[in-house]
């Protein structure tokens, strides 16, 4: 299995990315290996990432570094992955963060198609919700009630089977 | 949160497949999330499949020919007050009569007053049930039979023209020769055809 470490660049080599409001970050070029849509945009001087600003593009590029040496997972262990919401301290410390930044991480693994670091964001967002009502999940992450009171009374019946447990 | 595309979303619901009360919480939320979470929460209701109140939304969804086939035992089924918000059972994907047919035997046995449910009225609405998940779970991909078929010929009938199920379970069905035969060869996508309580000859134990 691939490791991380045997990418084909050194471990002095490093690369430089732009974030969309011009912050320039020098990285260890084997985390821009790993993530193809970051080696894309490691274009020289004038090469910046659309759509993810500087502070968020920090808290990605972070993550990645913490976790250069992380074993590459292939597609097929995404059904694994996906249902173990367990998640490790470091991690859990790094998305303490507030909820804008975190749901930025998320849109910005998304658009960087880091999916490690996005899984770990939406089972971040999962565990928030666990246990919650209804109106401690819309009060927490700031949504509106749009349900009609019949409509919500009727959807209410028709699933309360999944009430219990 | 109103900033994130849909795939995030539902990545971040999928996380909670196995916890059926958050998902319930989540899908009261507001219309949007509701139909995110739909599909995912009725998937696979599991050991829910013992809950009459599932059961009541199952049986709202027989249409005419299923329901028709429970006439002759004088069942009573629920009343449609107004249609379905969803067509639930489109997106059940596995169903377990180990837990459903203890769901049929709650519903029925609170449902009528002062009378024994018998065993007969049972078998009928475990077959008519049986028939509107074939017919109408979409993605239905494993079936856990247990008990008698009542009515081979619809049942392998519509097993036949179901194009998802891929593992079929049969408990203590009794079919006979021919018709495991005809299950076996007709099933478009079977690969796993489970058989337990049944009395096989020789010559089917051979083929299976």
């Amino acid at each position: 299995m691939d490791n991380g470490t045997s990418n084909s660049a050194s471990e002095n080599e490093t690369i430089t990315l732009k974030s969309c409001d011009g912050i320039e970050f020098h990285i260890d070029a084997r985390i821009a290996n790993r993530y193809t849509l970051l080696n894309n945009w490691n274009g020289g001087e004038s090469a910046c990432i659309p759509n993810v600003n500087g502070k968020v593009l920090e808290k990605v590029l972070e993550w990645c570094e913490h976790h250069i040496n992380d074993p590459q997972l292939n597609c097929g262990d995404d059904d694994s992955r996906r249902r173990n919401t367990i998640i490790e301290e470091w991690d859990e410390n790094f998305l303490s963060c507030d909820q804008d930044m975190l749901f930025e991480i998320i849109l910005a693994a998304n658009y960087l198609e880091i999916k490690p670091l996005l899984d770990l964001g939406c089972k971040t967002v999962a565990n928030m919700m666990k246990s919650k009502s209804p109106e401690e999940i819309r009060s927490a992450f700031n949504i509106d009630n749009d349900y009609t009171p019949e409509e919500e009374e009727q959807f209410r019946k028709e699933n309360e089977w999944a009430e219990d447990y | 949160m109103e900033t994130l595309p849909n795939e995030c979303l539902l990545e971040i619901f999928n996380n909670l497949r196995a916890y059926h009360k958050s998902l319930f919480s989540c899908l009261l939320v507001n219309r949007f999330w509701c139909r995110i979470i739909v599909p995912i929460l009725w998937s696979e209701p599991g050991a829910h499949f013992n809950d009459k109140r599932l059961v009541k939304i199952c049986l709202l969804a027989l249409n005419a020919e299923e329901q028709a086939l429970l006439i002759p035992f004088n069942i009573i089924l629920p009343k449609k007050q107004i249609n379905l918000l969803f067509e639930y059972t489109k997106y059940i994907t596995s169903v377990d009569y180990d837990y459903l047919t203890q769901g049929i035997e709650k519903y029925y046995n609170n449902s009528i007053d002062d009378r024994c449910v018998d065993y007969i009225i049972i078998r009928a609405v475990k077959c008519s049930l049986a028939l509107m998940f074939l017919r109408s779970s979409e993605g239905l991909n494993y079936l856990n039979f247990v008990g008698n078929i009542y009515n081979e010929i619809i049942f392998i009938e519509k097993l036949r023209k179901n194009t998802s199920i891929t593992s079929l379970r049969l408990s203590n069905s009794h079919l006979k020769d021919k018709t495991l035969d005809d299950i076996f060869n007709k099933s478009v996508n079977l690969i796993s055809l489970k058989l337990s309580g049944n009395q096989l000859t020789p010559k089917m134990e051979e083929k299976l």
